[in-house]
């Protein structure tokens, strides 16, 4: 922690440090958060099991990388593939199954898919940690003091191009836009001819995705555990919270904040209650944002 | 209509009698449970509690907790550590606790109403992320992820508390008066408030039902009845951790509550003991009780669209 007696050269380096390593993990809870606010958008679902898309994503990519030599461009294709897959999987196994419940039940449900896929986790891949290879070696860049390590250049690249292909095939095709109706005004967007079971699993599939790309940036940060999941699921939930669930780029940018802000919760405060003040923000944040529920909006 | 006011009566008297019988069979039983099996009967009657202490929130009120596991183990360290400071005052520290978690669970309940359920879902499973990170990171107050040994017993009316059989009837004291709560409050006006929230939450604020109080009350309830149970528990081993209380506990309880029904006082409770005695001998399962969880729960939660659709065929 930097006290009274810090140079300005220390208190650049503490500084340089917590924008590195926040934007490492701070793109992951994006993209996480992006996820998120792409399910809820379309169905008012919150995925409880948003943090296993990332986990099963990461994991199924490692044994591929133990069977396999992956370049760049044929890791991105198996990520896209295998989350496109998961997040089908995961909307065929919850909402799909029960479309006509209430939103609590299925809510539920997506609990009971986190407690399989977690238990599949520990089944196949076991409980240690499993170090997934960089996939994307990106070169570390100095700009001035800032540094970006190697993990934070992958990790911001891998999302800022995932947000801006996921913005331009939500603008500019059919199906994207198909979500964006369905998210609008699911009764209206029935009436033009969309169906919107066929977007709702669109939108857990591109989660899916984005949940791959997650796991494939903080697999080489942290490592992958098999209860890893339910915490950076709840981190990607604090984002999109802060974000406020409307628009991408803000969400993202909630993502970033959070990342920031933990860092400089670890170098400033404590490591250890990093989690515990993170959680507080998101009970803070949603004790005072002014939204009405979800019954009212529907 | 005088039909309706009777109907009610017989449904409250009908739950009370089987809540009576679930009590008595077990207080009868209890003396004849070998001591080794009975320190199992009372971690399942643990894992009881707190499903009921759920029901308050979700078989009343509609609203999903998973702070339960984190309310019960804020009950055991806040009794412990007041019972090291004031090994005698048992009944004010009990009192305490579950005046606090009332007030922990009311407030968190009431601003959060107007959001809806899910966001209330993820707010509790952040609370029981901050107990888990703050009882493992306060180590010099909590002892950290090592636990705490617990050395002061309850004392109550002047007699320390101690052994299964003991534990066993507090335990089975406190369910049943957790289940007479339960039973009042459902057939009381405020229960029936509450269940108007719970099936349809706009009709019910458009009849004059002040949601976010009535919810927020049994949301409360709930929490302190899970804090009690903990704060018993505590000294029942000796030694408490924060891996006791955990999410495991949490998703324990949500599991068990919908397998039994929520809203229903006596299924639930019986889910427990029956299913909990059975997994307990099942060592077989090893690491795929976390799957076989999951499937449990899924399972419970799809079995009434299946039947439904099964019907209509």
């Amino acid at each position: 922690m930097p006290g009274p007696n810090h140079t300005p050269a220390v208190l650049l380096l503490y500084f340089a440090q917590i924008i590195n390593s926040g934007l490492a993990l701070g793109s992951v809870y994006g993209l996480m958060a992006i996820g998120f606010a792409l399910i809820y958008n379309s169905s008012r679902l919150i995925n409880f099991a948003q943090g296993e898309l990332l986990l099963l994503g990461g994991l199924g990519l490692f044994s591929l990388t133990q069977a396999m030599e992956l370049n760049p461009f044929l890791a991105l294709a198996a990520a896209s593939i295998w989350g496109f897959l998961l997040g089908h999987f995961l909307y065929a196994t919850t909402l799909g199954l029960a479309m006509s419940q209430s939103p609590l039940r299925q809510l539920m449900l997506t609990v009971a898919a986190s407690l399989v896929w977690q238990g599949l986790a520990i089944l196949v891949w076991g409980k240690k940690p499993l170090l997934l290879a960089q996939l994307l070696p990106m070169p570390e860049v100095r700009l001035g003091s800032l540094y970006f390590g190697r993990d934070t250049v992958t990790a911001m690249v891998l999302a800022l191009a995932s947000g801006a292909a996921l913005s331009f095939f939500l603008r500019h095709t059919r199906r994207g836009r198909a979500i964006r109706a369905v998210s609008m005004n699911p009764l209206a967007a029935r009436l033009q001819g969309i169906n919107p079971k066929a977007s709702h699993a669109l939108a857990f599939a591109l989660a899916g995705v984005l949940a791959c790309m997650a796991g494939m940036a903080v697999g080489p940060q942290t490592m992958l555990r098999y209860d890893m999941g339910l915490g950076l699921g709840l981190k990607g939930f604090v984002a999109a919270t802060i974000g406020g669930y409307s628009s991408l780029s803000r969400v993202f940018l909630g993502g970033l904040g959070l990342g920031l802000l933990e860092a400089a919760l670890v170098l400033l405060v404590s490591a250890e209650l990093k989690e515990a003040l993170s959680f507080s923000l998101l009970i803070g944040l949603m004790l005072l944002m002014p939204m009405t529920s979800h019954e009212e909006r529907a | 209509m005088p039909a309706q006011p009777q109907a009610i009566k017989r449904a409250a008297s009908l739950g009370l009698k089987h809540c009576a019988l679930l009590v008595l069979t077990l207080a009868v039983l209890g003396p004849f449970v070998p001591d080794y099996e009975l320190l199992g009967l009372n971690q399942h009657l643990l894992l009881a509690l707190n499903v009921l202490a759920l029901n308050f929130c979700l078989g009343l009120g509609g609203q999903a907790s998973l702070a339960q596991g984190a309310f019960c183990g804020l009950g055991a360290y806040f009794s412990v550590l007041a019972h090291q400071a004031w090994p005698e005052a048992s009944p004010l520290i009990l009192a305490c606790v579950a005046l606090s978690a009332w007030g922990i669970g009311f407030g968190l309940s009431y601003p959060m109403e107007k959001l809806g359920e899910g966001f209330l879902a993820m707010a509790t499973l952040g609370l029981s992320l901050i107990f888990t990170n703050l009882a493992v990171s306060l180590s010099s107050i909590t002892g950290g992820p090592d636990g705490m040994l617990v050395t002061t017993p309850l004392s109550i009316l002047g007699l320390n508390l101690r052994g299964d059989i003991a534990h066993y009837y507090v335990f089975l004291a406190l369910l049943a008066g957790g289940l007479y709560l339960f039973l009042a409050l459902r057939h009381s006006r405020l229960g029936r408030a509450l269940l108007a929230c719970k099936s349809d939450p706009m009709a019910a604020a458009a009849c004059g039902i002040r949601r976010p109080a009535v919810r927020s009350l049994s949301f409360g309830l709930g929490a302190a009845l899970s804090a009690l149970a903990g704060a018993v528990y505590a000294p029942y081993g000796g030694f408490i951790s924060p891996g006791e209380f955990d999410l495991e506990l949490s998703l324990k309880t949500l599991l068990y509550l919908v397998i039994g029904g929520p809203g229903n006082p006596v299924r639930p409770i019986l889910a427990v003991l029956g299913l909990e005695s059975l997994l307990s001998h099942a060592h077989f399962l090893g690491d795929t009780r976390t799957l076989f969880h999951g499937l449990l729960l899924g399972a419970a939660l799809l079995a009434p669209v299946a039947w439904k659709r099964l019907r209509k065929k």
